[in-house]
């Protein structure tokens, strides 16, 4: 599907820091005095990228360890579904019929 | 850049992610250091800034996939929450089920034993039953003395009482075994003056509970028939009220002809 994947790539090159330095490179060639501007954003830029990082759910484990955890959590949801079912419907005394 | 001693793939996204972005700041400062120079001098090594910037390249492009990963893990995450949340119901079900179980438990524990009981009771009185026309017979006894109900045609002023009054009891055995003046001694009765001990022996009275060593000088001549089992206060005049009581509605005797 082309929408979610360009959504995807976009969020991708948003977080590029390339842009920012080819544009300090460009001025630097043209001896601009925003240069100094360019400097700050790509320090800006680095600085937010780590603050998203840090806040980021899910990212303190490996995707491995992660998928391990979620088969775990299936797993005890599962069993105890399974253990309600069970005592839930378990009738241990057969209630004789009035004669 | 930095040479982790462990696997890659053991480090969290997070990690791995800053690491990543601190090799591009680095990068990108040396990148930009080494073009401010070559503007001025000779680079020392050629093709240096190119290498850099391939380095600088590569990292972006491992920061960018780190990033879709983290993006993906996110969303794992979200469906973790979810099912943590639905762990944590069935927990509570499961304690609630638990809570119900023991109630039940208790009451079936209180009631088993009740049953139980009851039928050592029933056991019990079963071994200990008796006659039920011998049980009606002794309440004809005991009410024949009109200890439990007065007579029909009781009026105020009439002598009779559901205790043996002190005529009946001096006409009874106690008083024909003493043989004694009626006044005693001191106006009390023979077994007050025993109790008193100024009683010669001879006068002694004689209760059927003693002891059979007591000395025989010390009993009065036997009277077998002063002996008898009859309830106190009973003689002719009740054995008539017998038949008017037994006709009393409030008697559970059965029907005397």
């Amino acid at each position: 599907m082309a929408g979610p994947q360009t959504k995807l790539e976009k969020e991708g090159e948003d977080c590029s820091l390339l842009p920012l330095v080819h544009d300090i490179i460009k001025c630097m060639d043209k001896d601009n005095q925003d240069v100094h501007q360019e400097l700050a954003k790509l320090k800006a830029k680095i600085q937010e990228a780590r603050e998203q990082i840090s806040n980021m759910p899910g990212t303190d484990s490996s995707p491995l360890e992660q998928q391990q955890q979620l088969a775990t959590l299936r797993e005890q949801v599962r069993t105890k579904n399974q253990l309600l079912q069970k005592y839930r419907s378990l009738c241990m005394f057969d209630v004789p019929k009035a004669s | 850049m930095a040479a982790a001693a462990a696997p890659a793939a053991e480090k969290s996204t997070k990690d791995r992610l800053l690491s990543v972005l601190d090799d591009l700041e680095v990068l990108s400062r040396e990148l930009i250091e080494m073009l401010a120079l070559s503007r001025n001098q000779k680079l020392p090594q050629p093709g240096e800034d190119t290498q850099i910037l391939e380095l600088l390249v590569q990292r972006d492009r491992e920061f960018q996939d780190l990033m879709e990963v983290a993006q993906q893990q996110g969303k794992v995450h979200q469906e973790m929450q979810l099912l943590e949340k639905e762990v944590e119901k069935r927990d509570s079900d499961i304690q609630q089920l638990q809570k119900q179980l023991k109630e039940a438990e208790h009451i079936l524990a209180t009631a088993v034993y009740q049953a139980k009981e009851k039928l050592k009771s029933i056991d019990k009185a079963r071994k200990g039953s008796i006659s039920s026309e011998e049980i009606i017979k002794y309440a004809h006894r005991i009410s024949a003395s009109n200890a439990v109900c007065a007579p029909l045609n009781w009026v105020p002023g009439d002598p009779r009482r559901p205790y043996p009054t002190d005529l009946e009891m001096r006409s009874g055995m106690l008083g024909h075994m003493a043989n004694l003046p009626t006044n005693g001694v001191n106006g009390h009765l023979p077994g007050d003056a025993l109790a008193a001990g100024r009683l010669p022996d001879v006068l002694t009275p004689h209760y059927p509970w003693q002891s059979s060593d007591v000395p025989v000088g010390m009993l009065p001549p036997h009277h077998g028939n002063d002996f008898g089992l009859e309830p106190p206060g009973h003689n002719k005049e009740n054995e008539d009220d017998v038949e008017a009581m037994s006709t009393d509605s409030s008697s559970s005797s059965s029907d005397s002809d």
